[in-house]
């Protein structure tokens, strides 16, 4: 194929000590993978869709103002205050995404990270490289967290602009009814992206373990699916109340809580905390079955 | 009658190289799946600096084989070492200087070949940053890619996708490569294109471990074989000598066979007649002694070369033998 020789004789054995590809070129390399493939940019532009079509509708049907009962802090109530608050309106369409829409798509690209790569033969080649195991999730995890990031931030991102070219800076009225500065009102968005970014990377990470388990990315997206469906009917049933700390959408209507004034931390904080657990063990799942698992 | 081959062992492995511990090895190596037995008993030792061939039918075990070498597959018995580090805890002593090739090249179909390439050698431990692409584009070039690397992978043919994935296997200067049907989907021309490189990288002192199941090419390219079958070695050495080790023979060429045949009875020299010509058996027997028999007694004679085993036969010989054998196992 060509005259040129580009293999050198071998190396001294002295010179073959264990070594690696540098981390921050391996999460770079997964990073643009995540963000070159189309599917990834889609999804990511369908989520900046969702705050402006809210908006969009919203000032449309000239919805009435303030909800009758102040926000009881269901998605319904926070999207009817959305209409004459620029505040409220990123936040509204995150708490609606994040019921069903957003943890889909952190459990798709969960599902790619490692049963799609397997699909592909495609994880073999970081594996014969070598990248070890550990390191494999690790960067697997941080693009998962990346995206989630990214997810919630251009919904953030959208829904303020799109409330602040609908109503401008003025009303920005918290659900108790004191108003706030516009960086305040940042502030609290960005709180709620945040905290949307960490549920997400928890749902992602739950993906990962399944992930692991299996070559199929439809696998993945099934299951997460069917289980944020499941945890959502457990949610409504009284009678399994010693269950409800342990799903992990126990927390995910008490975004609204970021909009009250001051802001009540505790069910917020505790949602966070149920997150990390969450990350903790099903990262931890998704190491003991990579590690285990044929190449 | 069949004497070195069907041991395990054939003397004279790594014979070249007496010296120097071998590029790979393998003892008692054993898989399972479930209650599926994919490999078992399989000891190989892969001189360094060989080209050893590896031939099975479909089934017998190479890919497991090689897949348990490499670190990807943990064995369920027995050990591997890969360039002198146990396998698969020494993965990150050993794979930076191994190519492979394993099950079919895996690429991400929405990447260009390029782009592919660029995010394995993210990977390399042996590439700095800046040398990786250099690096892929030498490789491109090397399988005769560069004009289809910026394509996505979506498009090229089968034997675009298998050149990509042995430019991969190319990416660093390598002190083993294992290519695992490297021929498969490629065209004759390319065919002969990976048969030029595994010459390259032979000359280079680079050990290469093909499997295949087409004989031609690795009777074609190996100094080495060795045979599964069944999930078990039945035969390794070089490939010279497990060529001749079958019984001894001399083919004579000859326009009155049948005389010839009848001279040589005479002479208490057994031999029969095949469609190449006269086949006579050496082992009582010399080749000079053979042709003067059969001069002295008139029967002119052509031609007379050593019979050589040819791959094919030893191949369905020690397939089909141990076929018999291990059929309950």
């Amino acid at each position: 194929m060509t005259e040129t020789l580009e293999s050198a004789p071998p190396p001294s054995p002295a010179a073959d000590g264990p070594s690696r590809a540098p981390l921050p070129r391996l999460l770079r390399a997964e990073l643009r993978w995540i963000f070159r493939r189309p599917r990834t940019l889609v999804v990511l532009g369908l989520l900046a869709a969702i705050p402006v079509i809210i908006g969009v509708a919203l000032t449309l049907v000239d919805s009435p103002g303030p909800p009758d009962g102040g926000g009881d802090g269901d998605g319904g109530s926070l999207v009817a205050t959305a209409a004459g608050n620029a505040l409220v309106l990123p936040i509204a369409a995150l708490a609606m995404a994040l019921g069903l829409l957003l943890p889909l798509t952190a459990a798709m690209v969960g599902g790619d990270a490692l049963a799609g790569e397997q699909a592909h033969g495609t994880l073999r080649g970081w594996l014969l490289a070598p990248v070890s195991r550990g390191r494999l999730l690790f960067v697997k995890a941080f693009g998962v967290a990346t995206f989630a990031v990214c997810a919630a931030g251009v919904m953030a991102l959208t829904g303020i602009v799109t409330g602040l070219v609908i109503n401008g800076t003025d009303a920005l009225v918290s659900l108790s009814g004191t108003t706030l500065t516009f960086p305040e009102a940042l502030l609290k968005v960005a709180i709620a992206a945040g905290w949307v970014s960490l549920q997400l990377w928890a749902v992602g990470a739950v993906a990962l373990a399944i992930s692991a388990c299996t070559e199929h990315p439809m696998v993945v997206l099934a299951s997460v699916l069917g289980g944020v469906v499941v945890f959502s009917v457990l949610q409504f049933l009284d009678a399994l109340d010693w269950l409800h700390p342990f799903l992990l959408n126990a927390s995910w209507q008490d975004l609204a809580d970021v909009l009250r004034d001051p802001m009540p931390g505790g069910a917020l904080a505790e949602g966070a905390l149920r997150a990390a657990c969450y990350i903790a063990i099903a990262l931890s799942l998704a190491y003991a079955r990579l590690s285990t698992k044929d190449g | 009658m069949s004497t070195a081959v069907t041991g395990v062992d054939v003397p004279g492995t790594g014979a070249s190289t007496p010296a120097s511990p071998p590029a790979a090895r393998t003892r008692g190596l054993r898989k399972t799946y479930g209650s599926t037995v994919a490999v078992d008993h399989v000891d190989l030792d892969i001189p360094e600096g060989a080209v050893l061939g590896m031939l099975g039918p479909n089934g017998s075990g190479k890919t497991t084989t090689i897949r348990m070498l490499l670190g990807l597959v943990r064995p369920t018995a027995g050990e591997a070492s890969l360039l002198g580090h146990p396998m698969p805890a020494g993965a990150a002593h050993a794979l930076p200087h191994v190519g492979a090739l394993v099950e079919g090249p895996g690429f991400h179909p929405f990447l260009s070949g390029r782009e592919n390439l660029l995010r394995l050698g993210a990977a390399e431990p042996k590439l700095s940053g800046r040398e990786i692409p250099r690096a892929v584009d030498a490789a491109l070039e090397r399988v005769g890619l560069a004009g289809a690397a910026t394509r996505r992978y979506r498009g090229y043919s089968l034997g675009m996708k298998q050149r990509l994935g042995l430019a991969a296997a190319l990416l660093v200067p390598r002190r083993m490569v294992v290519l695992d049907e490297p021929t498969n989907g490629l065209d004759p021309a390319g065919t002969r294109e990976v048969r030029s490189i595994i010459a390259e990288l032979h000359a280079a002192g680079v050990t290469v471990l093909v499997s295949s199941h087409l004989l031609a090419e690795v009777e074609a390219t190996c100094t080495h074989v060795a045979v599964l079958h069944a999930g078990t070695v039945v035969a390794q050495g070089e490939l010279a000598e497990l060529l001749e080790s079958g019984s001894p023979g001399l083919v004579v060429s000859t326009p009155d066979a049948a005389e010839a045949v009848e001279a040589l009875r005479r002479n208490r020299i057994p031999s029969r007649l095949t469609p190449e010509g006269v086949r006579v058996d050496l082992t009582a027997t010399t080749a000079p002694e053979v042709v003067s028999a059969l001069v002295h007694a008139g029967v002119s004679v052509h031609e007379a070369r050593r019979a050589r085993t040819g791959l094919e036969d030893l191949f369905a010989r020690l397939t089909q033998q141990e076929s018999n054998g291990e059929v309950s196992r």
